[in-house]
């Protein structure tokens, strides 16, 4: 886990950064499949992982009830090509025309197999690579996450906000950027202080992040790593904290006040049906997803939220979905009062990916 | 002042599992067992620990289980290498691959992934606690303060009794203890057993008493750093201990920095653990060795009669 979602970052950074991957072939048609579609999913995890992979298949549940059809799946199909090859394979033999995956380390191997077989449409979560059959997405965390800072802002009594963070990439910094930002639409005067574990998906390195911020003063815990430590040590400590990949006030019910949670069925519902429609045509870099568009959503908000601020937060979201609102957008400063997206700007995806800086209010190790 | 108070208090948390693994290293590999599965039987311990606290919601009843599960496991290790005369260090990397399959399966199958468990609350060691600065070192779960009484069991069994002597023999020099009518493979079967116990209780600690819950490879290569704390304290319990204490009092002293905001570098940090482990072994070695060295027939698979 830790390694894929590593991977996974890095390369997204460098397939966005760059961008010249995948070149659509001009004039050539979309692609239309022969056969009614058959979906088949390949997941990085076990399908009751708690996080990434479990979002995966809850969408993949309200896929089959929204599209009335079954939808094959494979657990746990680690990311090297002697893995996924085999796995690919036999479902095209069986008859599989649509291969939906869901991890960064799959983007090679899908290039490949989508070359293989021109005929099947290939999707990647998280992936990297695009072609006139493949097309790779992932959601605009910074959205939700900013929602979920707005809730951590209102939650706080201190306006000390934490944030256990896994590794210091561009598409972490981005939430951990958009979470300060949320907060200080509530609390002006808000900080977030992080602290990085290194590790995806470590729960003694979270607990020990948690623990540390607690005991410095900090009252709320946002996070962007894979367990819900952070939100399980709020509850013990009777602080708060907002969650991610999934609603984890599930683990902590009167801790976590938000949550930033995958909504894959809004984006993969219609692109499906796009794709049974016939003559697809994959955007040329791949999608990445507003919270308009599907990628991810706010679970908002516990009892620790007042109504007025709820309200507040409902309406920054309604905003964000309309497209009125954007987070990135300039003019803002960072925490070192250098410019970094000028008035009347939105920041590039390319740049996004690459985001190495923070904005004012924000601690951290670096 | 609280950084440091809050830094102490929470360095036992780090390097109980450390030490208890180690502990069992020793146990074993003195009797001429290479065990290089300890991130496996960890994994084992750790998960069988989670599964008994859902159950049962009893931690003594969890940590023993968790012991005895990494046991059971570990006599697939004792078949390859005793009976099968496997070479060692293939059959503990098998092992651990082995285990990490296995917990991986059984923790999603069980639905055992993510569930929270209630641990163990904290008691306090009564005046100690009340010490500025390093009171929090006395408030911590019971398995804390059974460390060091655990490791003055094992010591005093490996070096004070007919049963230790004899183990320890059987790690040195195997055709001497033959000879003399010891038991090799017998003292061998019942090393690897003790030990993977101990082993498993390492995972246990982790799962039930820290992290409070299960994820799929969570020991997160802590068992490898127990591996190479048991060379650097070669093979003696007190100096493993001291090992783990020193690893422990880094992985807690690293969040406190962050959560302080002391802008360090970020990688280089993470980093450290690894360094002075790297450093101290260095330091070891480059020393005169003295006594309590690498057993003798340490990796060594015993053959009756067989000319060396």
């Amino acid at each position: 886990m830790l390694n894929t979602f590593m991977k996974r970052t890095l390369c997204a950074a460098v397939a966005f950064g760059l961008g010249t991957l995948a070149v659509a072939e001009e004039g050539k048609a979309g692609l239309t499949l022969d056969k009614p579609a058959k979906i088949a999913m390949l997941y990085i995890s076990p399908r009751n992982d708690g996080g990434w992979t479990q979002a995966f298949d809850e969408a993949r549940q309200k896929l089959e009830a929204e599209l009335d059809t079954k939808i094959q799946y494979v657990e746990s199909v680690p990311e090297n090509a002697s893995s996924i090859r085999p796995a690919v394979d036999r479902l095209v033999q069986r008859g599989a025309n649509v291969i939906i995956g869901t991890a960064f380390g799959y983007s090679d191997t899908f290039k490949e197999l989508a070359d293989k077989y021109p005929d099947v449409a290939f999707l990647n979560g998280s992936g990297t690579t695009n072609s006139h059959n493949l097309e790779s997405f992932y959601g605009r965390t910074y959205e939700s996450q900013y929602l979920c800072g707005m809730a951590a802002g209102a939650a706080s009594k201190t306006g000390k906000l934490g944030f256990v963070a896994a590794n210091p990439f561009g598409q972490v910094n981005w939430t951990i950027n958009a979470f300060a930002l949320g907060a200080q639409q509530i609390n002006p005067d808000a900080t977030v202080t992080v602290v990085y574990t290194g590790a995806w998906n470590d729960p003694v390195k979270e607990r020990a992040a948690a623990m540390a911020l607690i005991d410095s003063g900090v009252d709320v815990l946002g996070q962007h790593v894979d367990s819900p430590t952070p939100q399980i040590v709020a509850q013990e400590r009777g602080v708060h904290g907002t969650g991610h990949h999934r609603d984890m006030s599930e683990f902590a019910p009167d801790a976590t006040v938000c949550s930033s949670v995958w909504v894959w069925d809004r984006f993969l519902a219609p692109e499906l049906k796009k794709i049974s429609a016939g003559n697809w045509v994959p955007p040329e870099h791949g999608a990445l997803l507003s919270m308009a568009e599907g990628g991810t959503d706010a679970a908002c908000c516990g009892p620790a939220v007042s109504e007025a601020d709820k309200a507040k937060i409902m309406a920054a979201r309604e905003e964000l979905l309309k497209g009125e609102k954007k987070i990135y957008a300039g003019p803002l400063l960072d925490r070192d009062g250098t410019e970094r997206i000028a008035a009347g700007e939105v920041m590039a995806d390319a740049e996004l990916w690459q985001m190495d800086w923070f904005v004012k209010g924000v601690t951290t190790q670096q | 002042m609280d950084m440091i108070a809050n830094w102490l208090g929470n360095t036992p948390d780090f390097a109980v599992p450390f030490a208890l693994a180690a502990l069992g290293l020793i146990l074993t590999e003195r009797a001429g067992v290479l065990a290089l599965g300890a991130e496996g039987l960890m994994l084992v311990g750790a998960l069988a620990g989670i599964g008994a606290q859902l159950a049962y919601g009893t931690p003594g009843v969890s940590l023993l289980l968790a012991m005895a599960a990494a046991s059971v496991v570990s006599l697939l290790f004792a078949l390859m290498v005793i009976v099968l005369r496997i070479n060692q260090v293939i059959a503990g990397l098998a092992l651990v691959f082995f285990c990490q399959g296995l917990t991986g399966l059984l923790g999603t199958l069980l639905e055992w992934t993510n569930k929270p468990v209630r641990g163990l609350g904290a008691i306090e060691l009564w005046p100690l606690s009340e010490l500025p600065l390093i009171g929090k070192v006395f408030v911590q779960n019971p398995l804390v303060f059974l460390t060091p009484l655990i490791f003055l069991a094992v010591v005093w069994l490996l070096t004070r009794t007919t049963t230790g002597l004899r183990l320890r023999a059987v790690g040195e020099n195997p055709q001497a203890a033959d000879a003399a009518g010891i038991s090799v493979l017998g003292y061998r079967l019942v090393a690897i057993l003790a030990g993977s116990a101990l082993i498993g209780l390492a995972g246990g600690y982790i799962s039930v008493l820290s992290t409070k819950l299960w994820i799929a490879d969570m020991t997160g290569g802590r068992g490898w750093i127990a591996v190479a704390l048991v060379i650097f304290a070669r093979w003696s319990p007190w100096k493993a201990l001291a090992g783990a204490l020193l690893f422990g009092c880094i992985e807690a002293l690293i969040p406190q920095l962050a959560a302080a905001g002391i802008r360090l570098p970020q990688y280089f940090v993470l980093m450290t653990p690894y360094a002075v482990t790297l450093a101290v072994m260095i330091w070891v070695a480059s020393g005169k060795q003295v006594s309590g060295s690498q057993p003798g027939a340490l990796g060594v698979p015993f053959i009756r009669e067989e000319r060396r």
